[in-house]
């Protein structure tokens, strides 16, 4: 019970991060969506279902957070290309402060008296 | 690997998804089936192998259709609200016809049934139905339909009784 509860907390936590998460990995240069979530699969269970990154991805370009373009792949037919905006770059640096932040006083309210 | 099954299953997800999807506005609607279609085609390029295994575990993977779509529609997850698209009531339309039509009087009564009772759904639709004005122009045409002729009718009996129901006047009742 208490087990199922901790991880409700962290799956609430999941899911207000990963869009964060995929403007990371957008940082360093475009990437299509395939890429993105196989990575974030990689990633510690960070994608439960791996298609709900779509309607993710789709709320990140009509807010501005990112765009698309085409590009012609080696083989078959063309990718979508999502690639962060100045908008997206400013509201991962804002989030990266934040989630420092917000980390460190989880932190240390949890191994507090340990040590 | 048998090329027939597997995209037998792809069609069958992706007609689910469909199905789901109709909860979306139309562009994004049209926009979150491509770009499942495309992951699924990326990954069945991409990966090792496509026989049936690995295409139901690439389809498990993405996750029921419905939780996609919920995921698009999930308020808490979504800045912008999505508008609900609106529809036309049918009753209302069909008041509006009938009311210009009037049909001997018949088509005004059945325009004010139908008109007031799209009036009612629409009400109830909790925002999703239109066509309150098109109900509104029904039930007005429904009562002129009724009224004019009647009062048509009225005096053309007073102007009978008037007359002394003297054998000259020609009766104009028959001509409504």
């Amino acid at each position: 019970m208490e087990l199922g509860r901790a991880r409700n907390a962290v799956t609430q936590l999941r899911r207000g991060t990963l869009e964060y998460c995929v403007l990371a990995l957008l940082r360093d240069g475009r990437r299509y969506g395939f890429e993105l979530v196989r990575t974030l699969s990689a990633a510690d269970g960070l994608l439960v279902s791996e298609g709900t990154i779509y309607p993710l991805l789709s709320r990140l370009r009509r807010d501005q957070l990112v765009t698309t373009s085409w590009q012609e792949s080696e083989a078959g037919p063309p990718r979508r290309y999502y690639q962060i905006t100045a908008i997206g770059q400013r509201a991962l640096a804002d989030f990266r402060d934040e989630w420092a932040r917000f980390r460190d006083a989880v932190d240390a309210l949890l191994t507090q008296g340990e040590g | 690997m048998n090329t027939v099954d597997t995209d037998r299953l792809v069609d069958a997800y992706l007609r689910r998804l469909d199905a789901a999807a109709l909860a979306l506005p139309p562009d994004r609607r049209a926009e979150l089936i491509m770009e499942i279609r495309e992951h699924v085609q990326e990954a069945l390029r991409e990966g090792p192998a496509n026989d049936e295994a690995a295409v139901r575990s690439l389809l498990e993977r993405l996750g029921p259709p419905e939780d996609i779509v919920s995921a698009a529609l999930d308020p808490t997850l979504s800045v912008q609200v999505i508008a609900p698209s609106k529809r036309t009531n049918g009753l209302a339309v069909v008041s509006l016809l009938l009311g210009v039509l009037w049909f001997a009087g018949i088509g005004s009564v059945l325009a004010l049934i139908f008109g007031y009772r799209a009036r009612r759904e629409i009400k109830n639709s909790g925002g999703s139905q239109t066509g309150s004005a098109l109900a509104i122009a029904g039930i007005i045409l429904g009562w002129a339909g009724i009224l004019i002729p009647l009062m048509g009718i009225i005096g053309a009996a007073i102007a009978i009784m008037l007359s002394g129901g003297s054998s000259g006047v020609p009766v104009p009742l028959t001509t409504s």
